[in-house]
């Protein structure tokens, strides 16, 4: 493997004193908040991070660039969080070192956060690689102080309108993030996702794409989540041979002849095994691997496949790769699982119509009965307009009313959540409210018996927030000492 | 049976903001009063027979979408001010509340022409206007309050004549100055209000069937229905939204 040391200018080792007392500075300041907010059971990845960021604006960039392998930045709307883990988890298994901000603190203060957390009080930095997710609207400006050696970008949807408005505004911030990768860098394009992989290739830089090749059933979900009905060349309309989920596919533009472009990395066979986990055949030029994954649902294909397909560009070897993945847990809150007196707890966050409608997806191929907890609130990182949950398909609910067995609602939103169900067909009479989300756990569970499974659906904030209340009951641990 | 149409106004490109729950709480509210509903939904390039529908639903649309739907609508300008004249109900959310009005000029300067069915301009401001929103509703006897969430650019400025759905008792409206919100002309409403509005509002969603059967000289006969949960949302959200604590962990620095 190349090894990048020697390509990145190592301000670490800046000469200039005044920097150098800067960045340790900084790096004491954020190194004592983590410490104190971890004191305090929070495990802050906001403060620390915003605090050195004042007292060292270059911070991440000269701790990234300590990392002799270089970094690997990961966004896109949906899947940032799984496709980071999973990469370093290959990695990992590979034999390197990585940081990794594994709590889904991704914007340019949490990415901070996370590099401080690893480097040492002298500002030395342990590791190999830096594996960091990162918020699509901070993804330009961390891609400038990061020169990442690798990019995954998973896809675009529509997301919290609140924050970034449209969805070209998504693109544009993603393309003008691409732009200013350092030229000896490579990306990672998911093929099936026409908005993103229209996107001009930058010269000297190497383009990976990947993508599906399967018959998958089709559902009867209403609210697709496409949100891109038109070419991104010529406008027009875009027609799909096949749609795995929201604008994700195979298309073509009936008017200027643009279409998919035959991936590099192929998912050509995918089996599901009784217990609903997926055996997969992945398909490049002159080899195929054969992986077993213990993730649930489709849109965990596309995950799957975006970490590969960086193991491939990093030459990782394909027993690396399916020994890793074959080992890989749900990361933090996407269907993570806990047991609790024999019932089972499975968190899954919701944050967007099109993962919250691939999450109800996932929960209606169940077998057993149905009892979930949706948590909302609508502080910053949550969203702070709750609209979205009107574009979620929660109808389909109230088609498989004999198997919906309890549904309780809780969060700042509790209320909105409650309305919603209504509309979508319940008997407010047959579900709880409870704002209080402890609380509403509890409820939750009384309404299970022995050997039941409750889903719990919440967004950002309530998923920490439900995260923690687990800890305290000695469930899982908090994700800073995992 | 009293019976509805409700022209549903480019669903592919209008939906921006959750409009699929207006049209949600238009169809089941009809149906638990005991109101036929049929949803006509029209595409960009049909005809639109204005004399058949009663109440025009109209979203909120991306810019690309939005200017796709102005300059299709524009075909149709006289039908339907001729219908609007004549009482037909119309319920148009953000960009299409804007659409109404005589222009907008966008953030670069560009002037797009309006329907002119109600006296109003729109001009692009420096900051988007973002956050929940509580408005009194004075026209209404006793006054009402809307509860919803607002994000536009676009400082909408009224007419003399032309009425305000409402006084803005927390958040922006119109433009963030005159505490005026939304416009109502004849039967026509239109507001920046999404959240989505009508299932927090019964009682504008219940208006607005009213109104879309008074234009066709029917009589709305109410049935008594349990709007508890409705109105729980409706007041949790007036306590958020002038929650100091809430508003300080919702907005941005």
């Amino acid at each position: 493997m190349q090894n990048m040391k020697g390509q990145h200018t190592k301000p670490g080792s800046s000469n200039n004193p005044l920097l150098q007392i800067k960045l340790l500075l900084g790096i004491w300041i954020g190194k004592s908040l983590i410490a104190l907010t971890r004191v305090f059971g929070r495990g802050g990845t906001t403060l620390p991070g915003r605090m050195a960021l004042k007292v060292a604006p270059r911070i991440s960039s000269s701790l990234a660039g300590l990392l002799p392998e270089g970094s690997l930045i990961v966004t896109g709307t949906n899947g940032k969080t799984t496709t980071s883990a999973l990469i370093t988890g290959i990695l990992k298994e590979a034999g390197y070192n990585c940081v990794h901000n594994q709590s889904g603190s991704n914007m340019s203060w949490g990415v901070a956060s996370a590099l401080i957390a690893a480097s040492s009080w002298t500002g030395h930095m342990p590791g190999d690689f830096a594996v960091i997710e990162v918020d699509e609207g901070a993804f330009p400006k961390v891609v400038q102080s990061i020169r990442p050696r690798g990019i995954i970008i998973t896809n675009i949807f529509r997301d919290q309108l609140d924050r970034y408005g449209e969805i070209d505004h998504i693109r544009d911030a993603i393309k003008s993030g691409m732009e200013s990768q350092p030229e000896y860098g490579f990306e990672v394009l998911n093929a099936d996702d026409p908005s993103l992989i229209s996107i001009e290739e930058n010269c000297g830089k190497k383009r990976w794409s990947y993508g599906l090749e399967l018959n998958l059933s089709t559902d009867t979900f209403e609210n697709t989540g496409r949100d891109i009905k038109t070419c991104p060349i010529c406008n027009e309309k875009l027609a799909y041979e096949k749609i795995f989920y929201a604008h994700l596919g195979h298309y073509h533009c009936l008017s200027c002849g643009y279409k998919r472009k035959e991936p590099d990395v192929k998912l050509t066979d995918c089996k599901t095994s009784l217990d609903g986990k997926p055996l997969l055949q992945i398909t490049l030029p002159g080899e195929e691997i054969k992986v077993n994954s213990p993730l649930m649902g489709n849109y965990n294909l596309y995950n799957l496949l975006a970490a590969i397909t960086c193991a491939k560009a990093l030459n990782i070897s394909n027993p690396d790769i399916a020994v890793a993945l074959e080992k890989s847990i749900p990361s933090f809150g996407r269907m993570e699982l806990f047991e609790l007196d024999g019932k089972t707890i499975i968190i899954a966050l919701i944050k967007n119509p099109v993962g919250a409608n691939e999450v109800l997806r996932t929960i209606l191929g169940q077998a057993d009965k149905i009892n979930i907890l949706v948590t909302i609130n609508d502080k910053i990182a949550d969203g702070t307009d709750v609209s979205w949950l009107w574009d979620v398909d929660f109808e389909q609910f109230s088609s498989v009313k004999d198997k919906l067995s309890s549904v309780t609602v809780s969060g700042l939103r509790a209320w909105d959540m409650a309305v919603r169900f209504k509309y979508a067909g319940l008997d407010p009479a047959k579900f709880k409210i409870e704002e209080n989300t402890a609380e509403a756990i509890e409820v939750a569970l009384e309404q299970i018996p022995g050997g039941g499974k409750l889903f719990i659906l919440p967004t950002y904030t309530a998923m920490l927030e439900i995260r923690s209340i687990l800890n305290k009951k000695g469930l899982g641990k908090p994700y800073w000492e995992e | 049976m009293a019976i509805i149409r409700i022209y549903h106004l480019y669903p592919a490109h209008l939906n921006l903001y959750g409009d699929r729950g207006n049209m949600l709480a238009l169809c089941r509210r009809a149906e638990w009063h005991g109101i036929d509903i049929e949803v006509v939904p029209v595409e960009p390039g049909g005809r639109i027979n204005f004399s058949c529908c009663d109440l025009l639903f109209m979203g909120g649309g991306q810019d690309s979408d939005q200017k796709l739907v102005a300059k299709d609508l524009k075909n149709h300008r006289t039908e339907m001010r001729q219908a609007v004249e004549e009482g037909m109900a119309v319920f148009a959310v953000c960009g299409s509340y804007q659409l109404l009005g005589y222009y907008y000029t966008t953030g670069r300067g560009e002037k797009i022409g309006g329907l002119e069915i109600a006296e109003f301009y729109t001009e692009a401001g420096p900051k988007r206007l973002i956050g929940n929103a509580v408005i009194n509703c004075s026209l209404w006897n006793p006054p009402k309050t809307l509860v919803g969430f607002e994000n536009h650019a676009g400082k909408t400025y009224l007419g003399p004549n032309l009425q305000p759905l409402g006084e803005v008792l927390v958040g922006y409206g119109n433009n963030g100055a005159d505490k005026k919100e939304g416009a109502v002309y004849k039967n026509v409403i239109g507001t920046y209000l999404h959240g989505s509005l009508l299932p927090k509002n019964p009682w504008l969603t219940d208006n607005l069937l009213e109104k879309a059967l008074s234009y066709r000289n029917q009589v709305f006969q109410p049935a008594q229905l349990d709007d508890s949960i409705e109105q729980q949302a409706h007041s949790s959200v007036i306590r958020l939204a002038s929650s100091k604590r809430h508003k300080r962990r919702s907005s941005r620095v």
